[in-house]
């Protein structure tokens, strides 16, 4: 998912773990997963399907995958995979709780990796979620001064051979490094210009992170020259999930909460509350749109979508809501960006004259 | 001026309408509840819902919708959680916000007591919440609510009559808003009534038996609704009375898609009787549920003329281990 599976696997080999990595997502992968999946569900659970039989086909014999009890089907995910892919293979597979993440995968690592002491592990996983957070870092900036750049794609470019870099680092002092190298080399590619109209990037977790489910529509965005704000980042959740959640002191739901009254007034499950609260907080921040992004059929979503309604009625912000599914193919996607990206600039040139 | 209160005839109704009516004429609040089902609910329902909304939930806004200028108060309830480890899918925790934004009503229009643990003490809370929000006392909420669920809780517990075991007997299985429904799945029953086939639904085993069977899928499951689906498919699976089986769906239902995918895997395929998954959407065309369902009797029937003829192990089980070729016919 997005740019977790680089560091996951240098923390895995690290720890002697022979890590088998699924092939790059691509239309076969889809289609395997499609085939393998009930028709109604959504598209996470066709991709993630589809990775799995990959790596099996790879000669991978174990499994990890995320779950958690909830509203959302995402908690289920685990079972239903389990069971199908179970079906005449001897496979091993594993779920690590999201509500006890660092519990889960201290166990898991201490039973993979039998001779990696208690310390090794926890300084991985602290070394991994602190890589996750560089990344976090740069995929910000490279939105901040892609949009500002005479050639957006160069800077696409080095955000691209900087998070390399980063998954490959051993200690924490060179990702920090590395880190503020990548975004100064950005920098330097800034034009000095009005600043572009913002769009905020809001919706279901995995297709807003995983760039082949949603399209590489965050880079065709900066192309198009506008600055993409996402709220969700894989680290951000990481380091919340792992260590704030440990902790106890994990409760961003209340803020967003907050934020959604009187359009939202309850925890839906997934990321429903959470697009609207951060929707809620970008109309009064000066935002230009919002892309409103899910898998077809996401049951948060779908009340969200209801809430996200009257609220960008009511601040006068427009609203482009996306649902991908396995059919999606670029070009409608792409149609319907460029459309809404020619309404947003159009709207900033005559407010401003 | 006395509140007139409305209560939508869909989704929960067809599980807690008694208990919420004799609630409020406990606390003699005047209700109505909106018509049956039919296609100018289901039409209205269509236009007014987000696209990719479940079947369930744009009937439950048709119905809401003609309630409106009707009553007072809306009753909408928001209900999370019921038992422990249990959730309810995201479509029942923003009920009340769906209604609201989508008819633009301010919150003193709807009551919506939330229930989010099960929790007694909670319960109370929110039966307190929905009498103050009918303009009544939390006292005669209390008392309305102790005297509507002791009478409720009874009639549910009631020993349920079992029918004749020696007439063929299907068992259909789904969320009780769709078979409840006359508009939605009135044909399925009718079907089978019209070739003397007796239809059973999990309103004829005791809850507690439900609870029991769906225990076995214990971590694995955690929605109510979706347990109680697989509680009534793996009690059907292996009673002998049972012929077959038909699994009643909707479209854009999340928790199906999953969870059915789920049952055939872990009990329909390996139980050896014939059933049928039924998608319900908003084509409102009957003829295509009745062939099916005529086709999918036609299929039982066969199958049990075949196992008559077959040695007493059926073809409801697996064949003898020292017979590993395939079965002729």
């Amino acid at each position: 998912m997005g740019y977790l599976s680089a560091p996951i696997r240098y923390m895995m080999e690290n720890l002697n773990i022979e890590v088998i990595e699924p092939p790059p997502i691509t239309r076969k992968t889809l289609e395997l997963g499609t085939q393998h999946s009930p028709e109604g569900v959504c598209l996470p659970y066709k991709i993630t399907m589809g990775n799995f039989l990959e790596s099996l086909e790879a000669g991978a014999d174990t499994l990890v995958t995320l779950c958690g009890a909830g509203k959302c089907r995402f908690g289920f995910y685990g079972a239903v995979q389990k069971t199908v892919l179970g079906k005449n293979r001897d496979i091993q597979f594993f779920t690590l709780d999201t509500e006890h993440l660092l519990r889960d995968l201290q166990r898991l690592l201490g039973k993979f990796a039998p001779k990696a002491g208690q310390l090794a592990i926890g300084r991985n996983i602290a070394l991994t979620v602190h890589k996750l957070r560089a990344l976090d870092a740069i995929n910000e900036a490279k939105s901040f001064y892609g949009a500002r750049a005479a050639v957006p794609q160069k800077t696409l470019d080095i955000c691209e051979y900087g998070a390399g870099e980063i998954a490959n680092c051993e200690t924490f002092g060179e990702v920090i490094d590395t880190r503020d190298t990548v975004i100064d080399v950005m920098r330097s590619y800034e034009q000095p210009a009005a600043a572009p109209p913002k769009v905020a990037f809001v919706g279901e977790f995995y297709v807003l992170l995983e760039p082949y489910a949603n399209r590489w529509l965050e880079n065709e965005l900066i192309k198009q020259g506008l600055e993409v704000k996402k709220f969700v980042y894989t680290g951000n959740w990481a380091y919340a999930k792992v260590l704030l959640q440990t902790l106890g002191i994990y409760n961003e739901e209340k803020e967003y909460l907050r934020e959604a009254r009187p359009y939202l007034n309850y925890h839906v499950g997934g990321d429903g509350l959470k697009s609207v609260g951060t929707t809620a907080w970008c109309a009064s921040r000066g935002f230009a749109g919002v892309i409103h992004l899910f898998p077809f059929g996401c049951m948060p979503e779908v009340v969200a979508q209801y809430a996200l309604k009257n609220l960008c009625e009511d601040y006068k912000l427009p609203l482009l809501t996306l649902s991908v599914d396995e059919h999606a193919s670029d070009t409608g996607l792409f149609t319907r960006l460029e459309a809404f990206a020619d309404c947003l600039k159009r709207k900033q040139s005559l407010t401003s004259e | 001026m006395p509140i007139t209160v409305g209560i939508p005839r869909a989704l929960l109704y067809h599980d807690f309408g008694e208990l919420w009516h004799s609630f409020f004429s406990h606390l003699a609040v005047p209700v109505i509840v909106s018509e049956e089902t039919n296609k100018r609910l289901l039409d209205r329902g269509t236009t007014l819902a987000v696209d990719e909304s479940c079947l369930p939930l744009k009937l439950y806004l048709g119905h809401a919708e003609s309630l409106l200028g009707r009553c007072d108060r809306l009753f909408v309830p928001r209900i999370v959680q019921h038992h422990q480890g249990f959730h309810f899918c995201a479509k029942f925790a923003g009920l009340p916000d769906i209604v609201r934004n989508t008819f633009h009503l301010p919150e003193s229009k709807l009551i919506s007591p939330v229930i989010q643990t099960g929790a007694r003490s909670e319960i109370l809370k929110a039966a307190a919440a929905a009498a103050r929000s009918a303009g009544k006392t939390p006292w005669s909420g209390w008392r309305s609510y102790r005297s509507a669920y002791t009478a409720w809780a009874q009639a549910r517990d009631r020993e349920v009559p079992s029918g004749n075991a020696f007439t063929p007997r299907i068992a259909v299985i789904g969320h009780s808003y769709l078979l409840k429904d006359r508009f939605l799945c009135g044909d399925i029953f009718a079907v089978l009534k019209a070739n003397s086939v007796t239809p059973v639904t999990d309103d004829e085993v005791p809850r507690r038996r439900l609870y029991q069977e769906a225990g076995h899928f214990a971590p694995d499951i955690y929605w109510q609704m979706a347990a109680k689906l697989a509680g009534s498919a793996r009690y059907f699976a292996h009673h002998p009375a049972i012929a077959g089986l038909i699994l009643v769906s909707s479209f854009g239902c999340g928790l199906d898609s999953l969870s059915l995918e789920y049952i055939e895997q872990q009990i329909l395929g390996s139980c050896g009787k014939p059933y049928i998954v039924l998608n319900l959407d908003e084509h409102t065309g009957r003829t295509g549920i009745i062939t099916r369902v005529e086709a999918f009797w036609d299929l039982v029937k066969w199958r049990r003329k075949l196992e008559s003829n077959l040695p007493a192990y059926g073809l409801s089980q697996r064949p003898h281990p020292l017979y590993d070729g395939e079965l002729e016919y």
